[in-house]
Order: C-alpha cells, then structure tokens, then sequence
C-alpha cells in the first residue's frame, strides 16, 4: 500500500515536471500581448516558451520546433488563427496538438467557429491569468497523459502479439500433421482461434507405435492471459509423458497428478483424449468434461462418452478407458464449448442438439475432409467478429471412399 | 447473472437467473463474500433459473465449495436443468458439489 503512493506520487512529480518543461508557442501579432502571456506563463513555472508573430511563422515553427501546446491568436494578418487550425488539424501528425485559442470579441457565432475549424479550447481577451495557466496546465496533462497511455497500449499490444505467436508454437506444426497423415492416411482437418490474443485452448496429435495416432482437445476454464499461461504449463508437463500416450486414462491421470497441485483454485482443463489404430479403426479414449465428441458418416453422429473430472481439480479423479470402433467410412470430431454456448443472433444458444443437426445435416454433403472447415463458416455466419470464447475445432477424416 | 439470497437463520439460499460465465467472476465473489457475512450452517444453490454455465461458472463453484469448506457451512447445488445440467454431469462436478 505505501509503496503503490509512493509511486503514485513518483509518477505525479514526473508529470508535473513534464508539464512545465513542456514546450509553449504562443502566437499574436501584437508585441505586447506576446510579452504579456509569455510573463504570464514564466511565472507559472513554464520554462520553454517560444513565440510567432503571425499565423505563417506559427506554422513554420510548429514543424520546426514541435511545441506541445499552442496559445494562439484569432486575428492576425495573413495567415489568421483560424488558418492555422484548419491546416494543423487537415494534418494526420498534428492532429492530437492542443490549440488553445485566445481571442478579443467573443460572440457565439465566433465560438462556435472557433470549435469548428478545430480549436481544443478558448480563453477571452483581456487575458486572466490564473485561467490561462489552468487552462494550459490541464491541456498540457491530458496530452501527456494520452502518450502515455498510448505508448504502454502499444507496448502491450506488441508483447500479446508476440506471446501469441509462442502460443500459436504450442499447436501441433505442419510437419507433425503431415507426419500424421502420412502414416495413418488419414486427413487431419483442424481450426484454432483464441478470442482475446491468448487463449486457454489447446489440440495436439502425434503417431504412435503400432498403426496408431494420438489426438487430444483441452479447454483451460476462462481464457485471456491466466488462461494461455496455463496452456504451456500443460504443454510442456504432457511433453514429459511420452511412454503413457499409448494408454488414455493413464495420460490424463499423470497429468491431473502433477497438475492438480499446481492449478490455482476454480482452475482447470476439460479434456479428451483418444488413441485411434487407423488399420483396425480400434479406438481407445477416456475423458475429462471436455464437449462429447462425435463420430460422424452419413449415417449419422454418434457421440462419445467423455464425462470426467476435468484434469487440475482433485487428486484421484480415477479416469478410465472407453474401448470404440471407428468404421472405414467414420470421422472423428472434436470441438470446444464456444460452438455450443455462443448466443446466436436471437439471443437463444444453439446447444449441444441443435449442434448435433448441424453435423449431420453437413456429414450428407459431398467431400467430408471440409466437415469442419463447413460448420465453422456456418458459425461464424451467426457470430459477430470477436467471439466469447476460445474455438478449436478437429476432425481426422478417413481417406477412404465412403467418406469422401 | 443476478441472484438473490434468503437467510432462513442459519439456512441460507441463492436463487440464481441468466447465464453464470467468465465475465461474472466479480458478482460471484461478491456473493461469496455476502454469504461468508452471514452466519450459516448451510446454503443451497439453487440454479433452476439459469439457462447457461460455462466452464469459467463451472470454477466458481469450485471455489464457492472451498471456500465452504474453510469457512465450516455446507454447500447444496439443486435445481439444475437442461444445459447446466448435462455441463455438471460431463464434468462430474454434480457429485464434487453435492459430495
């Protein structure tokens, strides 16, 4: 607590000395008025303070000197006041520049044109001066706030873009993919999109010995920054768990084991887990909460029990091991809850039913290798650009006739 | 989210409406708190009114049973229906909560 006003109050003398070592052009065409103000703001504490004599001086010098406020006069000859505000603010660069406009006849329809052509404020002639510091003390401390702000925006903004990209690593890489495939002759049809720049969703596959693939989907609760920071916790523990990845129960039990201490309370990951043999179909898998997937052909959906404690809560969440068959013209699909959950344009949520129509309605069209790539367009028809939650999305799809 | 709590002495319940997701971390501990204020033995969730839980509203209950067990009252989930229903039976966190 004192620390955090100690350094408010640190950050309070650093602006206050950015303030009055802020640079000041004041413009007007009469010496005295320029003498005038130009005390005026030396008094204040103001110690860089330049002057133009005429709205074209002005200009040059705002390029040349780059004041941080301007204190300028309406009329002057040649270039007026108003002049000077229109070409400033036709000017991406100098739009943001605080121009406080001082001015002898002060009559509504001036005011309002004063705004018009761009001004940030007005003080009347004769000048007060207590008004004028105020006025251009509370300028000065909105611009430098604004910078500052916008200089930690764009710092944080590029540290997410560039944690994003580490995330982004954490998928499976083409080349895995493609080792998959080439091995299995099966098709892997994924799709990832986090809803902030970082997400809590993770998928993975990865041959195995004996004519077999491993796939897994992982949801983190939440998502954001805790969530995404968690996903390469779990990451780089299931990198650890090489020799369990042929049995599914046993994988997410040794996760759950080193991850269940770890997990912050009201933290956790739904996951699934299955072990596919391409040549027999055989498939073994067990579940952790994670949406029930869904075998899909023609004929229908079938989905897959994968009801369990989601990995990260207790320590014995006792996983077991579901033995199924994925038949010769079968897919697998796999999804996370944003499909099911996301309010559709009536408000109503489409629901774990209502997503089951949309897979079998989509599984009787031609070239099943596009299943997910066709339900996912039909989604983001019903969604706005940013989505309430993370979205991942994988299928493996057999290459054999009856599913193409 | 909005809720409504009755304390019957001793016997508290909160009657949840709308849907209990990520962005109703804050509501939800404030609630939390209000419970642990009131001096009670037990409470009972009470969900019939809610349409929709993520797995975000899934942690809070969690941590609505920790902190019910660090704080000596017991914790009831009831009424759960539709989509909520299938979410606690999925994540087997029915019988964590009523356990």
């Amino acid at each position: 607590m004192t620390s955090r006003i100690a350094s408010n109050e640190a950050e309070n003398k650093e602006l206050m000395h950015s303030v009055f070592g802020a640079r000041i052009l004041v413009v007007d065409d009469m010496a005295l008025m320029r003498q005038m103000i130009g005390m005026c703001l030396s008094r204040g504490g103001y110690t860089d303070v330049l002057f133009a004599n005429d709205g074209d001086e002005a200009l040059k010098m705002v390029e040349s000197e780059a004041p941080d406020i301007l204190v300028l006069d309406l009329n002057m000859p040649r270039v007026s006041g108003y002049e000077v505000c229109r070409t400033l603010r036709g000017d991406p660069r100098h739009e943001d520049l605080p121009i406080l406009v001082q001015s002898a006849s002060e009559t509504p329809e001036e005011r309002v044109e004063v705004f018009a052509v761009g001004a940030t404020d007005f003080v009347s002639k004769p000048i007060n001066q207590p008004e004028l510091l105020a006025r251009v003390r509370m300028h000065l401390e909105n611009r430098l706030l604004i910078n500052s702000l916008s200089n930690f925006r764009e710092r944080m903004q590029s540290e997410l873009v560039m944690a994003r990209d580490m995330q982004q690593s954490l998928l499976p890489e083409p080349a895995m993919i493609g080792e998959v495939e080439q091995k299995s002759r099966m098709k892997v049809e994924s799709f990832y999109r986090a809803s902030f720049e970082l997400g809590g969703d993770l998928w993975g596959c990865w041959p195995l010995p004996g004519d077999r693939l491993g796939l897994f989907v992982l949801d983190i609760a939440g998502h954001g920054v805790s969530a995404a920071l968690n996903t390469f916790r779990v990451h780089a523990t299931m990198a650890r768990f090489t020799r369990a990845r042929v049995d599914p129960a046993r994988f997410l039990t040794e996760l759950n084991a080193v991850l269940a201490p770890s997990f912050p309370l009201g933290q956790f990951a739904t996951m699934f887990y299955a072990v596919v043999n391409h040549k027999t179909g055989h498939m073994v898998y067990s579940g952790a909460g994670a949406p029930k997937p869904m075998v899909v052909s023609k004929r229908g959906v079938r989905l897959l029990d994968s009801t369990g404690v989601p990995v990260g809560i207790i320590k014995k969440p006792d996983y077991f091991n579901i033995e199924d068959k994925l038949e010769p013209d079968e897919s697998l699909f796999c999804y996370s809850d944003v499909l099911i959950e996301a309010p559709l344009p009536d408000g109503s949520m489409l629901g774990e039913d209502g997503f089951i129509g949309w897979v079998e309605e989509e599984a009787q069209k031609p070239d099943r290798k596009r299943l997910v790539s066709r339900l996912l367009h039909r989604f983001f028809e019903t969604q706005p650009t940013s989505l309430p939650d993370d979205l991942t999305a994988v299928a493996i799809h057999p290459n054999r006739k009856g599913a193409s | 989210m909005d809720y409504q709590i009755k304390n019957d002495g001793g016997s508290a319940q909160v009657v949840f409406s709308g849907d209990i997701t990520f962005s109703e971390n804050v509501s939800f501990r404030q609630l939390l708190k209000d419970i642990s204020q009131q001096d009670v033995s037990n409470c009972e969730f009470d969900l019939s009114g809610v349409d929709m839980v993520d797995s975000a509203g899934l942690g809070m209950f969690l941590i609505a049973r920790e902190q019910a067990e660090t704080s000596g009252w017991k914790l009831t989930v009831s009424g759960a229906q539709g989509h909520v229903a299938s979410m606690l039976k999925l994540t087997k966190l029915s019988d964590l909560l009523d356990g």
